[in-house]
């Protein structure tokens, strides 16, 4: 253990933070306008429609709120594994938790046909259903990310920290399994029915989160010129590659499950080989640029301890998995429901027929309007509790 | 037995070129009785002892369904909003031509929710707005319908449609509007007054409604003389619209 | 400023609007239930009505969003233009008051917010009747009028 102790203090509120501060939340409002526009006019201005049901929102929401108990992890290792060099970073990681949560979750309340019914979401509850479980898990998860930061900041509830730590790890786990199985349970989705989604989610959430987080901690850093050493940065290199790893095993898995099953060789194959722009998006952005490349650039001894590739490889991994989740989503869409096996079908409502989706400049602005509410929020709480260790550099943290 | 007769019966009607029902010498009618469904009463709740079901004979579509289509959309008043595109149209009901990729063999029928007991997009909604009635019908209760879309994510059959835009001048009976989901819920306000759905009128010749439950219903005896096909069987969802000639 | 502040007057002068009874009126001498009542209380109606029609199937009349609507709004105005909720006139019965309280509603949103004009085809037909509405009334079922039930006993003769 180490005989200092680590410092926390409040962001600096400087120039370029509030120019940052007012970028985010002019992105933000560009959300509302689209909200607003959605909310008058209905969905017909958007590019979603009776086949694609969920579109580009719902691929920004989910990336987010998947980040976000993602980014909740490194909170974790250092309470529930006690691997103290994560500790110092504890509370920043909690608080991007909630602010990419709560970003995620504006979008997705957001898009609903009746936003304005939030309230019945909340009164009314079937259980059967999975995403009334995930309205709980979301809840549950800001509250307690907040009594977890709580435990953190105040001296007097430290006895607390780990059972907070705890809870909100495990929770954090439910809560991704039970994003996973929103697809997961879809039994008449061949792209989707698999219980291996919700264990791909996971291992999705830690290597979104921390690539998210490893890029917001570093430029955060920058911005207010602290020292951030090569120890740390390091620790979350490897992180990162063990988390990308996994999640392009379990993909491999799914597809390799999927391709045993006859029922499902056709969307496999829509996939996999000839869906074109799917296609397209699922080699190149998915596997390589999200997969390989980043792993590469990790793994290379000439780039050790070089900050810019780690951040080249967190930035490739949030674009990798982004594509990834289109891909599901979207791409799991665009293939036809499957009425009639072994058969070729038509009809007036687009049966058996290829989909097509193209966001519209709408959806576009509700989904980073949403990333712009998160990030606002992300800045707001480092200025205005102490989330950020003075020094993170080498020195600091050796003795750990 | 019997059901093997049936088939073979159709399938030696189909040899000979002859549509099934053309082949009248082993039609039996059952007499009907008066009493089979009798109208509830309109301060009575609907029970669960009637489960409403319908049975399609495909070859006896002369239109493969179409007016069946015609009637809904009149009965409903949907598939012209103003401001959707073709894709965002809502579509209770619809043709399918369906063509066997080996053997060619090709039939056009209608589909609609399926209307099944353990239905998906029940399971799925997070309000309870997909709902189903005690009596077997599968509908939205648009009253508390937040328009999540996660039920057509569910519905095997593409049953269901969202509602892109503002609406005006709906049918009284049959409200529909913006932001909520819809499908076809057997007119249940033709129903509750003791009337057939509007698409079984359109097409009185293919197509029997009634009670799943009732042992003596026509549409009991026709499907366990005949049997009755569901489309996507393998989920098993048991479905309360079944088909003959499938 | 100050022409703004005589408009905002302007508008306190108009007072409580005056909700358009005279459909109503020309139709019935008393609401379902007593008018202090209905003023105070119809939304509890409509809300315990749409449950009950929604979920359990009771489509009885007294309560209904539809009869109120047949009863209090004309569907068209005197110069044939159509009556709506939305219309920037608020002479719709149920926005002359809504509007005045600032209580937004989304029932006509789905519901139909005026009496139907055009008529639809009426169908007639009973569920437990045995005549379809292809086939003229009293006289016997045509053969080929209904589905062909298969008999075991029949086919093993014919086949």
């Amino acid at each position: 253990m180490s005989s200092k102790t680590i410092v926390y203090s409040e962001l600096r509120a400087s120039k370029a933070y509030y120019i940052l501060l007012s970028i985010c939340f002019a992105i933000a409002g560009l959300g509302a306008i689209s909200f607003f526009h959605l909310e008058h006019e209905g969905h017909y201005v958007t590019g979603m429609n009776n086949q694609i049901v969920w579109g580009l929102p719902h691929v920004f929401a989910i990336f987010l709120i998947v980040a976000a108990s993602g980014a909740l992890n490194i909170a974790s290792i250092g309470t529930v594994f006690s691997k103290t060099i994560y500790q110092p970073l504890g509370r920043l990681s909690a608080l991007l938790a909630i602010s990419l949560l709560i970003g995620g979750l504006a979008i997705l309340v957001l898009d609903l046909g009746h936003a304005d019914r939030l309230i019945i979401a909340m009164t009314y509850y079937n259980f059967k259903s999975i995403f009334a479980w995930n309205i709980i898990l979301y809840n549950g998860f800001l509250a307690l990310c907040i009594l977890y930061i709580w435990t953190m900041q105040d001296r007097k509830l430290k006895a607390f920290y780990p059972y907070a730590g705890f809870f909100a790890f495990s929770w954090r786990l439910i809560l991704t399994l039970g994003t996973g199985s929103i697809f997961g349970f879809l039994v008449s989705r061949a792209y989707y029915n698999s219980a291996v989604l919700a264990p791909l989610f996971i291992a999705l959430s830690f290597a979104l989160g921390l690539a998210v987080f490893i890029i917001l901690l570093f430029f955060t850093y920058r911005l207010d010129k602290r020292e951030l050493g090569d120890v740390v940065l390091n620790r979350l290199r490897y992180l990162l590659a063990i988390f990308v790893a996994a999640a392009m095993f379990l993909e491999l898995a799914r597809h390799l499950t999927a391709l045993y099953i006859a029922q499902r060789q056709g969307v496999e194959q829509f996939i996999l080989l000839d869906g074109g722009i799917y296609t397209l998006l699922f080699w190149v952005g998915q596997v390589l640029v999200g997969g390989l490349i980043p792993l590469s650039l990790i793994f290379c001894r000439a780039l050790k301890n070089n900050h810019w590739s780690l951040l080249l490889a967190s930035i490739l991994v949030i674009i990798g998995g982004f594509v990834q989740l289109y891909v599901l989503i979207v791409g799991g869409q665009v293939y036809p429901l499957e009425l009639f096996p072994n058969a070729e079908v038509q009809s007036s409502f687009f049966d058996g027929e290829i989909h097509a989706y193209a966001p519209s400049i709408w959806e576009w602005m509700l989904g980073l309007g949403g990333v712009g509410l998160a990030l606002a929020l992300f800045l707001c709480g480092m200025v205005a509790l102490r989330f950020l260790p003075k020094s993170l550099a080498d020195s600091e943290l050796v003795a750990h | 037995m019997s059901q093997i007769n049936a088939y073979r019966r159709k399938f030696m009607a189909a040899l000979s070129g002859i549509a099934a029902g053309g082949l009248a010498s082993g039609v039996i009618l059952r007499s009907v009785q008066a009493n089979d469904v009798p109208a509830k009463p309109v301060d009575q709740p609907v029970s669960n002892k009637v489960r409403w079901g319908m049975l399609i004979d495909i070859n006896r579509l002369t239109d493969g369904g179409a007016s069946m289509v015609e009637a809904c959309k009149r009965e409903h008043g949907w598939g012209n909003d103003p401001k959707a595109r073709p894709e965002q149209q809502a579509q209770w009901m619809r043709t399918v031509k369906v063509t066997d990729k080996l053997t060619k063999h090709s039939f056009t029928l209608p589909v609609m929710c399926q209307h099944c007991a353990e239905p998906p997009c029940v399971d799925v909604c997070p309000t309870g707005a997909s709902m189903k009635r005690a009596d077997g019908i599968v509908q939205v209760n648009k009253h508390i319908c937040i328009g999540c879309r996660y039920c057509m994510m569910a519905c095997p059959y593409k049953a269901r449609s969202f509602v892109h835009e503002n609406l005006t001048d709906q049918q009284p009976h049959s409200p529909r509007g913006i932001g909520t989901v819809e499908s076809c819920n057997l007119c249940v306000h033709r129903i509750d007054k003791g009337q057939l759905p509007a698409c079984v009128e359109a097409a009185p010749n293919a197509v029997i409604f009634g009670d799943l439950n009732d042992p003596n219903s026509r549409i009991s005896q026709a499907m366990k003389a005949l049997g009755g096909s569901q489309i996507r069987a393998d989920l098993g969802l048991n479905t309360g619209v079944r088909y003959l000639g499938l | 400023m100050l022409a703004l502040f005589a408009i905002a007057l302007v508008g306190c002068d108009a007072g409580v609007p005056k909700s358009n009874l005279a459909p109503a009126k020309a139709k019935a001498a008393q609401c379902v239930e007593p008018t202090a009542e209905m003023r105070k209380n119809h939304m509890q109606y409509l809300l315990v009505h749409r449950d009950k029609t929604v979920i359990e199937g009771i489509r009885t009349t007294k309560h209904s969003l539809n009869e109120c609507i047949n009863c209090h709004i004309a569907p068209t105005r005197e110069d044939g233009s159509a009556v709506h909720y939305a219309d920037e006139k608020k002479d719709h019965f149920c926005a002359s008051c809504h509007t005045y309280v600032g209580v937004k509603l989304d029932c006509f949103q789905c519901h139909a917010d005026r009496p139907q004009v055009a008529g639809t085809i009426n169908y007639q037909h009973k569920l437990s009747s045995n005549t379809y509405h292809l086939s003229a009334k009293g006289t016997q079922p045509n053969a080929s009028d209904l589905l062909w039930l298969g008999n075991s006993q029949n086919q093993g003769v014919t086949q």
